[in-house]
């Protein structure tokens, strides 16, 4: 259990540091909640597909964050191309960034998880599908390994929503450039409005 | 023999700008999510009075606490354990157990208090359905309360407590550090945090784990603060009844309820006859140093073994890093785990010939198996290698002014144990039933009351001339072995510095398959390795999988204690 709550949390540190007074903390508090985002309207139906590029555990936050952004899913972290239109979906969500245990555990190799993901991609394209890369894993979901499925990935997207430590280098953003729109949050729970606000 | 504590290192790598090189050098790139960000700095401590070094920070500052008031290394050590059950829930706790290994300078024999969890008296060799590869159904052994044995921590830091502290503080006062942080707040390192996001679909599946080690319903980030109420209810419980707050009454028949509620067998009876074992250490040598580690089922017979076979093979005389020497250190790591997979088990239940193990003779005639310029066929078929890949467990060491040494190694198996938390009380239940062998008619198969074979291998170390030197300990599931005789033979052998002998790159052979080497190996030795046939993993840099050893070594010259610990992890020595 916690005590802390997002926004206060993060007033009270800041203020804590630097003993500003509380009301110039309040602004910041409001400044946080008042965040823009990179969709003017929603892009994406529902429901949608998760499947990871990298086979990473984040898509367990993924499935809680579309939970929470009343986006009903089905999930497979090992999905073949033919998955995806048995499945129905409307929408592919990408969870990106690799992980060697999870690619151990799921007895794939890194080349043959990015022919998986390359072949899922472009079976969305060719059904259409809406695709949304999420990148919820921070700073520990990059380096090479990562990047290699984060890169093969993203240029497919109509959209990413990441958590912004895993782009503090601009990688992904770059990856996007003025084609893609991204949503960067302060962390994984502030990921629902994005996603939210992604969906019809 | 260098003068352990003189600094000799030498450059780890040498490029080689070939194909081999360049793939290997991607390979080093790859990192892990425990290593993010890596900090090198800070993580020894010296002191002249006390030294405590343990995977946490804090966990060390609770021992020194207890140490500057007068409490004695077993004192310290018992509040290190208590605390590191709050700051690192995910490695040790109430639900779990180890071994602690204690030399106070007025014992003449070191004792071993075994506080490992046991089989629950309704478990059998065949209680786990196993798959067509002969591995649980469900992953029975690993999550949920068949998982779950019965848990030893309690009663043995509190045994330890009541026979080997210095008597002048009171239970209470050891245990108020651990009381402390669980009301405060543990802090969530970068490595926490990946630990639960790793973890965090086995705590939202048993979901009392996650009302506790989340925020928002989502894993912690680095810098949140994690309050435990419930477990700070259960120290304070325990402060003022002892043992007997968790093993009868109230609390007991919660995790009763809660295991059997999840599939498990434990039952009241099991709790309450839990009992803490004091067994003889097993001691033998390495270039006139003494060794004393712990006995089976602990895995610190063949710590010796291993360091008695890199005796004889002379790994001392050869090049630090090179093929040489790391060839040696495969073959003789191969050689080991063969044998304790044969012979190693529950003393109690199984007769193990640890004499024989361990001795110099026995040694000689295995380093007779090892050749220059050849590679031994692994012993075994291939195994199941990911049963053996926890890399849990925590482990930490005390020394004091006077002469006293404990180290300890603790765990509750994997990350988070089974999952199953006990609703109220904070307790992470463990899966130490994993550890057994799951099919019938070995001799680490399922008994009823019987324990668990281990790698944890708490290990003291005492100078030629019979004088307390070093105490250390790592967790790392089966890597403890060789991570622990590659330290040992750092400080012996090379002359290192005790922070520096924790952070040389380590190697690990088991009984199957090839080498795995971290990152930073010299690749020299990495292209030897080829040339002679073996095959060879390159692991990250700093590879939690490799352990995280916490020492205390004493330079006697300089009349100062120096902690190190382990950056592969969230370790930090601390000291006065």
């Amino acid at each position: 259990m916690t005590r802390t709550t997002p926004i206060a949390a993060a007033a009270s540190a800041i203020a804590a540091a630097a003993a500003l007074p509380a009301a110039f903390m309040l602004a910041a508090a409001s400044a946080a909640a008042a965040q823009t985002f990179a969709l003017a309207a929603p892009i994406a139906e529902k429901p949608a597909f998760v499947t990871t590029v990298g086979q990473s555990a984040d898509i367990e936050m993924v499935k809680v964050l579309l939970e929470r952004a009343a986006v009903p899913h089905t999930a497979n972290a090992q999905a073949k191309a033919a998955d995806l239109a048995a499945s129905g979906a409307k929408t592919l969500i990408v969870v990106l960034g690799g992980s060697t245990k999870g690619l151990g555990a799921a007895g794939i190799s890194v080349d043959a998880e990015l022919d998986r993901a390359r072949a899922l991609l472009a079976e969305a394209k060719r059904l259409k599908l809406t695709v949304i890369g999420v990148h919820v894993g921070g700073e520990a979901r990059r380096g090479q390994l990562s990047d290699r499925f984060i890169q093969a990935a993203v240029p497919a997207c109509q959209y990413v929503v990441a958590v912004a430590e895993g782009d503090k280098d601009g990688f992904i953003s770059r990856l996007c450039g003025t084609a893609i729109p991204i949503d960067k949050v302060e962390r994984t729970s502030r990921a629902v409005e994005p996603l939210k606000r992604a969906f019809r | 023999m260098p003068r352990p504590g003189a600094c000799r290192r030498r450059p780890a790598i040498v490029s080689v700008p070939s194909a081999v090189a360049a793939a290997l050098l991607l390979l080093l790139q790859a990192r892990t999510p425990a290593q993010t960000p890596l900090n090198l700095y800070g993580r020894g401590a010296s002191g002249a009075n006390g030294v405590v070094a343990a995977a946490k920070p804090d966990a060390s500052q609770a021992g020194i606490a207890i140490l500057k008031m007068g409490g004695n290394a077993v004192d310290a050590a018992v509040a290190t354990g208590f605390a590191l059950g709050v700051l690192e829930p995910n490695a040790s706790g109430i639900g779990g157990g180890g071994f602690m290994l204690i030399k106070l300078a007025s014992m003449r024999e070191a004792a071993v208090v075994d506080f490992r969890p046991t089989a629950p008296a309704a478990a059998a060799p065949d209680m786990f359905a196993l798959d067509e590869r002969g591995r649980p159904i469900g992953n029975a052994s690993v999550e949920g309360g068949l998982a779950s044995a019965v848990p030893g921590e309690v009663k043995g830091l509190l045994y330890a407590l009541e026979h080997y502290g210095s008597g002048k503080l009171t239970r209470a006062q050891v245990i108020q550090p651990a009381v402390d942080w669980a009301e405060r707040g543990i802090p969530v390192t970068a490595n926490l945090a990946q630990i639960i996001k790793d973890n965090f679909a086995k705590l939202r599946k048993y979901e009392h784990g996650l009302a506790i080690y989340s925020v928002d319903g989502f894993p912690p980030e680095a810098g949140d603060t994690l309050v435990n109420t419930d477990l700070a209810a259960t120290l304070r419980r325990i402060q003022a009844e002892g043992a007997d707050a968790v093993y009868a009454g109230d609390i007991a028949a919660r995790i009763v309820a809660e295991v059997r509620k999840r599939g498990g067998v434990l039952t009241l009876e099991d709790l309450a006859t839990y009992q803490v074992k004091e067994r003889k250490p097993v001691v033998g040598s390495y270039r006139g140093y003494t060794l004393i580690a712990a006995p089976p089922p602990s895995g610190g017979t063949h710590v010796l073994q291993l360091l008695n076979l890199a005796e004889q093979l002379g790994v001392a005389a050869l090049p630090e890093q090179s093929a040489e020497a790391a060839h040696a250190w495969a073959e003789a790591c191969k050689l080991v785990f063969a044998d304790r997979t044969r012979y190693s088990a529950d003393p109690d239940f199984v007769r193990v010939p640890v004499a024989g193990l361990v001795s110099k003779a026995y040694a000689k005639t295995l380093a007779a198996l090892v050749r220059p310029d050849a590679v031994l066929p692994a012993p075994a078929p291939p195994g199941d290698p990911a049963k053996y890949e926890s890399g849990s467990t925590t482990s930490y060491a005390v020394m004091d002014r006077d002469g006293n040494m404990v180290a300890v190694t603790k765990t509750i198996n994997m990350f988070f144990g089974s999952g199953v938390v006990v609703p109220g009380t904070g307790i992470v239940m463990g899966d130490d039933m994993d550890d057994f062998e799951a099919r019938p008619g070995s001799a680490n198969s399922i008994q009823p009351g019987k324990r668990m074979l281990s790698s944890m291998s708490p290990t003291l170390v005492l100078d030629p001339q019979g004088r307390p030197f070093m105490a250390l300990g790592s967790p790392g599931a089966t890597r403890i072995i060789p991570t622990l005789a590659q330290v040992i033979s750092n400080v012996v052998d090379r002359g290192m510095p005790i922070q520096a002998a924790i952070n040389a790159p380590r190697l690990y052979q088991g009984r199957t398959g090839g080498v795995s080497i971290e990152g930073r190996y010299s690749i020299n030795a990495y292209n030897g390795l080829v040339r002679l046939g073996h095959a060879v993993t390159v692991s990250p840099d700093y590879d939690p999988a490799y352990g995280g050893v916490h020492a205390v070594l004493l330079d006697r010259e300089g009349k100062v204690l120096h902690g190190g610990a382990d950056p592969r992890r969230d370790g930090q020595a601390a000291g006065y």
